[in-house]
């Protein structure tokens, strides 16, 4: 379990990025972060296992506070991963393994540990056999999985990830997708920032929304998608499938105020609709 | 072609090859081209490594001579001005043009420098071309150099990659909207090139910083050693 109380943090005395922030994440949960650029949700992040102290207000993870001292933040960056929205900043090492193998040393791991969790991290995300390869020789999509296996394997309870779809190519989320989901059905607790509202429904069970440093709402996707007031000061906007069904509504048709919000629930709504008729 | 010397180290034939030998033929090879100082052993060797590079590694010919290229225009260079402004002694030879001589002395310099220069070029190529820097730095590692020397090589070797990309984009931006049009211009851009790439490198290196510090970093690279498997 993750929670954050009241969190106040500025970068300089005229611009504070958080003014405020209280959110708690429930174990084995998967919940996205909404917000458009600037609205703090990186800065919340590097909060979340104590790259950044904030001026004011407490984070805890399983019900621990989090201390700044070297000890307890090696603890809690073990139980809290962090995949950064860019690769580039993230990978360093000159191989890919050594890259993965990074973690798992810091920890102070035997070496024939450290060795299955590369392979098994590597396996994970679908990079088997690139042990060997040079970082700058991949793809920005292949990049992405190393630097989310350098976190697998270190086998955090939380995982946070920084916009993960952004610059990949519509295969390369699906696969994401499914890789995060299995990851959460084997009890990894999942935190996500993103602005692609299409996706959120898919796999978020709570969305929390972010605005110029404040949480302004959280909620189911249906409760937060159903408050058009929350999506405008967000700079957002409801997924395309429940605009296609808003439109329909315009046209006559009675939603009885549900609107689907994935393409499953679409189908659905459309079968009934249909059989109705 | 882009000449793209990392990706060559990683795919040549001499890759796998035990890089302790690699390295212990290129410095025992470097301390003895350079101890002998003979023209014609500095030949020998010219010619002998650059079979080596060209017919055991089997790196393409282009791919090398375009490594030869960069520095030997400094060589050349060096050496014409050893040539013609250094050395004592007898003169053979007068420009005619402010006192500018050839000297027996300078001759002799400049004659030798490029020779020895031509002669080890091959040899570190050898080593850079068909040896990647991960390998190099291990062996280093194990033969002791302070650690916080290799440090800094791995993450500036690294960083150089992400750089170079972003120097190319951000070129690539300018001369989209036409930067390098004029004469002015380009020292304009270059400029202004310059200056962001300063600040963008230092708020690099604070993400960088941050995402190591994210995944335990305590000050010291931590060294993998895998062992090998048979499945």
């Amino acid at each position: 379990m993750l929670e954050v109380k009241n969190i106040k943090y500025s970068y300089n005395s005229d611009y504070q990025a958080l003014k405020g922030v209280s959110l708690k994440v429930e174990k084995g949960e998967m919940v996205a972060l909404l917000g458009k650029n600037g609205a703090g949700k990186s800065t919340l992040f590097l909060h979340l296992n104590g790259i950044y102290e904030p001026d004011e207000g407490q984070v805890f993870i399983d019900g621990e506070e989090l201390k700044y001292d070297k000890k307890s933040l090696l603890k809690f960056r073990q139980k809290v991963g962090i995949v950064f929205q860019n690769p580039d900043d993230q990978i360093f090492a000159p191989t890919v393994e050594e890259d993965v193998a990074f973690g798992p040393l810091n920890l102070g791991l035997p070496m024939e540990e450290v060795q299955d969790r590369v392979e098994e991290a590597l396996s994970r995300v679908g990079m088997s056999g690139f042990e060997k390869k040079a970082p700058h020789h991949l793809s920005g999509g292949q990049k992405k999985r190393v630097a989310i296996a350098g976190i697998l394997a270190m086998k955090p309870e939380i995982m946070v990830l920084d916009e993960p779809t952004a610059g990949l190519d519509p295969q390369g989320v699906v696969n994401l997708q499914k890789l995060l989901k299995d990851l959460n059905d084997e009890g990894i607790t999942i935190i996500i920032s993103t602005h692609e509202v299409d996706l959120v429904p898919n796999y978020a069970q709570r969305i929390f929304v972010l605005v110029d440093g404040l949480l302004i709402a959280e909620g189911t996707p249906k409760e937060i998608f159903a408050q058009p007031e929350i999506l405008e000061q967000a700079n957002l906007k409801v997924p395309i499938v429940t605009e296609l069904f808003q439109k329909i509504e315009q046209e006559g048709f009675d939603m009885e105020n549900d609107y689907p919000l994935t393409i499953e629930e679409a189908k659905d709504k459309f079968l009934e609709m249909f059989n109705k008729n | 072609m882009k000449f793209d010397m990392d990706y060559i180290a990683h795919h040549n034939a001499l890759t796998e090859t035990n890089p302790y030998l690699k390295l212990f033929i290129t410095i025992f090879l470097l301390v003895l081209t350079l101890a002998l100082d003979n023209l014609y052993f500095d030949i020998f060797i010219f010619i002998a490594m650059s079979i080596v590079i060209l017919a055991i590694a089997k790196i393409n010919i282009r791919s090398y001579l375009k490594f030869l290229s960069i520095p030997m225009v400094f060589v050349v260079l060096t050496c014409i001005f050893l040539i013609f402004f250094f050395g004592k002694g007898e003169v053979i030879y007068e420009t005619g043009i402010f006192g500018i001589v050839v000297t027996t002395d300078s001759l002799h310099y400049g004659v030798y420098t490029f020779f020895r220069v031509i002669g080890c070029l091959p040899l570190l190529g050898f080593l850079a071309l068909t040896t990647p820097i991960a390998k190099i730095l291990h062996c280093l590692e194990t033969l002791k150099v302070p650690k916080i020397v290799i440090e800094i090589a791995l993450l500036m070797y690294n960083t150089i990659f992400i750089f170079l990309n972003e120097i190319d984009t951000m070129q690539k931006a300018q001369e989209t909207r036409l930067g390098y049009s004029t004469y002015f211009g380009s020292f304009k851009s270059l400029g202004a090139l310059a200056s962001t790439i300063f600040l963008r490198s230092l708020d690099k290196s604070e993400t960088l910083q941050h995402s190591l510090d994210s995944r335990g970093y305590t000050g010291e690279l931590p060294v993998y050693v895998p062992r090998k498997r048979e499945d």
